[in-house]
């Protein structure tokens, strides 16, 4: 097994796409905060920087690092289909759940790095706009390092459902629009629609581990709804956990086994 | 005598163990439909041990379906194919017992071709050293850092050659290996087949090229439709001064009726 996960280690950093995907996420990171923090404080904006309320949307609110993260899991799985490195990848490893199983670990890898990238953008901005407004820190050392880790959690656990979407799908355009359209469009529609479901959704779930104030991460009728609490920091591992590990068992069963023609 | 090659001397130990004439590719009933489409139908043959066999057919006869079968890509309706006794899928160490070139376009484009071969010694467990082996074998070792994406069709045959005696394995399968090749190149394919036979490897190579295949192989599986039409050493089927072309067309015409 540790020479199939170094085999797509090698693949994820031997592939020019990771790096874009990794510019893309901490470029759009690095826009939404500055506008998000720019806006503070303002009518329709976040909450003033002066408080935790606001710190906290800024500093949790890097919500591209945790989307992109998945779309990179997507695109480890699928790009075997998009680019027929399948024949190559089965033909060292025929034991194909097997492969499975190491681009899972190597996609939460990718997706942690993801994560803790936008965690450090987010973090350095919203201290930097904080300070630059004047104000003093509201939130507390340890609470910046469990929020360090929820993103690492969050992203390395996006990563491997983001492997396993691509696993079953196999296209990649169909898999990254995919995560898109689901964490912008439906989750928003969802939580916007029906607030008692909404913590239990992926997106939400990850972006509740990464601290994020429920709402502050959705877009469209999502963003800023309430009437609800964002699961537990375990709640949250647990069910991504079980969606990612639901969705490896459904893709062994059914896609992962198909004909490479 | 040791061989200057690298290849070669590593193979030099496995050719005293080698049984000659003892079967290494065995294909039992095999049987593959695609929806409607019978692609492979109750085909059954051997390959021997220290053979170069030519698997020839017309487009669409089941030849590429039954390679992919045999390597485990494609699960069967019916029947067996097994190398060395086992199922592809049951091999301990596939690559260092199979190697295999199935379709030139199966690289990643953006990876140069060293990071490609890095990738495949690293889920084979091969030491990283034989990379500029193999580099060095089929030619490539200027181009080891350039982008597959800019590499010509023979280029890519060339690294997909080197893909396969990556871990020095006991067996090749070669799909079409010679198309995109200029004629230097398809003469020094001929020479790494035959070298590689006679240092106690066997291969089994699909070609179109009915002329190369004449001056290359031993033996020969004649497949139309899926199904076998003939097996038989090439000197065997040439025998009264017919070339192998005009067998090839002799059978097929002949099984089509």
């Amino acid at each position: 097994m540790n020479r199939l996960i170094r085999a797509e280690f090698l693949k994820l950093v031997c592939t020019r796409l990771s790096y874009g995907l990794l510019a893309v996420s901490v470029g759009l990171t690095a826009l939404w905060t500055t506008l998000e923090a720019s806006r503070a404080g303002q009518p329709n904006g976040p909450a003033s920087l002066s408080g935790y309320a606001g710190q906290t949307s800024i500093i949790t609110g890097g919500v591209w690092g945790l989307i992109l993260a998945a779309v990179l899991g997507v695109t480890i799985s699928s790009g075997e289909f998009r680019h027929h490195t399948a024949t190559f990848t089965y033909l060292a490893a025929p034991r194909r759940v097997r492969v499975l199983v190491a681009k899972t670990v190597v996609g939460a890898v990718g997706g942690a790095v993801f994560g803790l990238a936008g965690y450090a953008i987010t973090l350095t901005e919203g201290l930097a706009f904080t300070a630059g407004h004047g104000y003093g820190l509201a939130v507390g050392a340890g609470t910046l390092t469990d929020w360090g880790l929820g993103h690492l959690v969050a992203g390395a656990l996006l990563g491997a459902i983001g492997v396993v979407v691509g696993s079953l799908v196999r296209s990649q355009i169909a898999g990254v629009i995919g995560v898109f359209v689901w964490t912008i469009i439906i989750e928003s529609l969802i939580g916007g629609l029906f607030t008692a479901v909404r913590r239990y959704l992926p997106y939400t779930a990850a972006s509740a581990l990464a601290g994020t104030p429920l709402g502050s991460a959705s877009f469209g009728p999502g963003r800023g709804a309430t009437g609800a609490v964002p699961l537990p920091f375990a709640a949250a591992t647990a069910l991504l956990a079980a969606i990612a590990l639901a969705g490896a068992v459904i893709a062994a069963r059914t896609t992962v086994g198909h004909d490479i023609t | 005598m040791t061989s200057f090659c690298p290849l070669v001397r590593r193979r030099e130990h496995r050719t005293r163990r080698t049984l000659a004439g003892m079967t290494v590719i065995q294909i039992r009933g095999l049987v593959k439909r695609f929806g409607p489409v019978t692609a492979v139908d109750d085909l059954s043959f051997d390959v021997r041990a220290g053979t170069i066999t030519g698997f020839l057919g017309p487009n669409g006869a089941g030849k590429t379906t039954t390679l992919r079968i045999l390597l485990g890509l494609v699960t069967p309706d019916a029947g067996i194919a097994s190398i060395n006794g086992q199922p592809y899928r049951d091999l301990p160490e596939p690559s260092h017992e199979v190697g295999a070139v199935l379709e030139a376009s199966s690289f990643h484009p953006g990876r140069t071709a060293r990071a490609h071969l890095r990738i495949q010694a690293a889920a084979a467990q091969v030491d990283p050293s034989r990379i500029d082996d193999v580099l060095d074998l089929v030619g490539l070792t200027a181009a080891a850092g350039r982008r597959v994406g800019g590499f010509s069709l023979g280029m890519r045959q060339r690294l997909g050659l080197a893909t396969a005696l990556l871990a020095d394995p006991e067996v090749l399968i070669l799909d079409e290996p010679a198309n995109g090749l200029d004629p230097e190149g398809v003469r020094w394919l001929r020479g790494l087949l035959h070298g590689f036979a006679a240092e106690g490897g066997t291969v089994l190579v699909s070609s179109h090229l009915l002329a190369e295949v004449a001056q290359t192989v031993e033996d020969v599986v004649i497949l139309d439709h899926g199904r076998l039409i003939a097996q038989a050493p090439v000197a065997e089927l040439t025998t009264g001064g017919a070339g192998l072309e005009d067998v090839f067309f002799k059978l097929t015409s002949e099984a089509n009726r």
